[in-house]
């Protein structure tokens, strides 16, 4: 096992690394101290077809900014047990939700991907985005009466597909996701995201 | 503007636009942030008068902190490759491989030199000596060390040896590691150069596009320049984090011209600083503006605190020191070696007197209860190191709560002793450690601050 952070990625405090048995097994040595750790509220509510990690607080909100706009790309690694954890025993293809190119480049990687990568959850990418536009700017009511905001690229199968996002807000996303693979001929659809805004 | 997309073609001639030249002169500046639509930007490389290069340098080097170390390997979109990006200044935007960094080398800006100094010298001898040797120093071009007593009118003494630059046609930094600092100094220096464009630069303040000769900025901001001043002037530099952030030190050298000195204004020089006095200019005043001597710090037993306060109780005293200054109406400042422990103490320190707060670092309101300590409306407050140095508060007294913690080093205890009597008509108050054991720190402290009164006042300090 290695150990590759020596520093807490959130508040540069020297990380005390206990070795446990899971820690082993999973090969996740920590990249945060348990300060840091302790300021995220997990989430409790598991919705029909959904589960969320995290509850959207202060300490969370800071994370996505340094994540998603400071565009600290190691940063996906401070929940990539907790993915991992969610994840690998699923039984279900995982589906992330796609960035539009224009908007991927721009950001220089897609947070989502990320996040799977660090977690070592295999996934593939089924979907397409239609628009650059950003569901943080609208309204709810802008939100769900947009048109389709995805196309299906590839192959669908008559199969289990698991939708992976950072943040669940309205459900919009989530929702035009699952009817572009339902309608593409999926057996089942569901979701589980990072955070439930 | 002549020059405009469409007819950029057909013009064959080109003008150089002033506020183009001024914007960039001397700034490392990020393309996509240039505050100049793309076009401009692009004709201005054309010609050869922005330079552009990657931010991260062979090595790797960061070019705009240069750091070597912290970087992160990642798949970029945009590179469609790996690419690198420094995580040491992130906080000020990332810097990758793939980000593109725009440096002036067209014609220089030529400097305006109808400087005026608006201000009356009330110099002691040791002040006026000193504000000469530093212009002198920075005449030369060399090193300088400036080494003065808290209180000793620090500020006052740069004045004459700015002014003495800019009538040169010199650019001038002064750089703090403190925001804070930066300010309650910029302030000051309009007051006294009506006349000149002044910057003030730190984390979160607005970009000015225009040109300023004199900047007072903080020492992170430094890293967006290169190779602009001809004269840099180091205020509180023995303060965090400059003497432990090597790459500050590093922004300090890139931002300042190859031959340009460098002076160190300092109340608590490290080692390394007086070490360099032998080979570069030196000034050194151990007393006060309004000549009287320093408060000399006391030490007070307070076994346990820190188990006490935690059982919700005020030690005594403590308490009996915090009712006194609340009784004689004087304002108080209580140092807390951490976070933690002034914030589970703040609630206790409240049901005394609710006009007591806490202020730490991270405190959104940190300026606004300093300015409501100083014009009364609190009567105290509860702080970090942070209010170590940089702040005036007529009459203020000073207690440190655990000054035997490693936080608490002697250099701290000097400026925290340094905030007491810097008034003239307020020039004593009390100073005190309360301590669980007493460090060498804490003796160092006071020896010095007695070293000073003794250098200040070879024939007593007397009393009037």
């Amino acid at each position: 096992m290695e150990q590759e952070v020596y520093d807490c990625l959130l508040c540069g405090t020297t990380l005390h690394c206990q070795i446990s048995w899971s820690m082993l097994i999973e090969k996740f040595p920590p990249v945060i101290c348990e300060k840091c750790e302790g300021k995220f509220e997990h989430s409790i509510r598991a919705e029909k077809g959904h589960t969320s990690l995290f509850q959207y607080n202060e300490a969370m909100k800071d994370f996505l900014h340094r994540y998603k706009f400071m565009q600290d790309v190691v940063l996906a690694k401070v929940f990539r047990m907790h993915i991992h954890q969610l994840l690998k025993n699923q039984r279900g293809i995982i589906v992330p939700i796609p960035m539009h190119p224009d908007k991927r480049i721009a950001r220089t990687f897609a947070q989502v991907d990320e996040l799977l990568k660090e977690a070592h959850i295999p996934f593939i990418h089924l979907l397409e985005k239609n628009t650059p536009d950003s569901q943080s700017k609208k309204n709810r009511a802008e939100r769900i009466s947009v048109a389709p905001l995805f196309s299906v690229k590839g192959t669908v199968e008559k199969k289990s597909y698991i939708l992976f996002d950072d943040i669940y807000t309205t459900g919009t996303t989530i929702q035009h996701a699952t009817n572009a693979l339902l309608e593409a001929g999926a057996a089942s659809v569901t979701a589980s995201t990072l955070i439930r805004g | 503007m002549l020059i405009k997309s469409q007819g950029e073609r057909k013009y064959k001639g080109f003008l150089l636009e002033k506020n183009v030249q001024q914007f960039f002169a001397g700034r490392l500046w990020k393309r996509e942030m240039a505050p100049f639509p793309p076009w401009k930007v692009n004709l201005y490389i054309r010609k050869g008068w922005l330079q552009v290069r990657g931010a991260i340098e062979e090595g790797p080097r960061c070019s705009r902190c240069h750091h070597t170390k912290h970087f992160i390997v990642f798949d970029c979109n945009k590179c469609q490759a790996k690419c690198v990006y420094c995580r040491h200044c992130i906080n000020m935007g990332r810097m990758s491989q793939c980000t593109e960094l725009l440096t002036w080398c067209g014609p220089l800006v030529r400097p305006l030199r109808n400087h005026i100094l608006d201000w009356q010298s009330q110099f002691t001898p040791l002040q006026a000596r000193a504000s000469q040797e530093l212009a002198e120093s920075m005449r030369l071009k060399r090193q300088h060390l400036l080494h003065a007593c808290c209180g000793a009118g620090k500020t006052e003494i740069l004045f004459t040896a700015i002014y003495a630059a800019l009538k040169r046609g010199e650019r001038v930094c002064v750089a703090t590691p403190r925001t804070d600092v930066v300010l309650e100094l910029a302030p000051r220096f309009q007051q006294v150069f009506p006349q000149t464009t002044i910057h003030a630069l730190y984390g979160g303040a607005d970009v000015p596009h225009s040109y300023a000769p004199l900047i007072v900025t903080t020492t992170h901001q430094l890293y967006r320049f290169e190779d602009a001043f001809d004269v840099m002037i180091v205020d509180e530099a023995d303060a965090f984090p400059y003497t432990f952030d090597e790459a500050l030190q590093k922004a300090v050298q890139k931002a300042k011209r190859v031959e340009a000195p460098i002076a160190f204004v300092t109340a608590t020089p490290s080692g390394q600083l007086l070490q360099m006095k032998k080979a570069a200019g030196s000034s050194y005043i151990p007393k006060r503006y309004h000549d009287r001597p320093l408060p000399v710090p006391r030490f007070e037993s307070l076994w346990r605190y820190d188990k006490q306060l935690l059982k919700n109780k005020i030690p005594k005293k403590l308490e009996t020191w915090l009712k006194s200054c609340i009784a004689d109406n004087q304002p108080f400042l209580i140092f807390f070696p951490t976070i933690e422990l002034m914030t589970h103490a703040i609630p206790l320190f409240q049901v005394v007197d609710e006009k007591i707060e806490a202020v730490y670092a991270e405190d959104t309101e940190r300026k606004e209860k300093v300015l409501q300590l100083r014009n009364g409306q609190l009567k105290g407050l509860l702080t970090t190191t942070i209010l170590e140095r940089g702040i005036t508060i007529k009459g203020v007294q000073v207690a440190v709560v655990g000054a035997e913690s490693a936080i608490f080093t002697a250099a701290a205890l000097i400026q925290i002793s340094g905030r007491v009597g810097r008034h003239i008509h307020f020039a004593e108050g009390d100073v005190v450690f309360f301590h669980h054991g007493i460090t060498t720190e804490m003796d160092a402290a006071r020896e010095e601050i007695m070293k000073l009164n003794k250098e200040g006042f070879p024939y007593g300090t007397g009393s009037i």
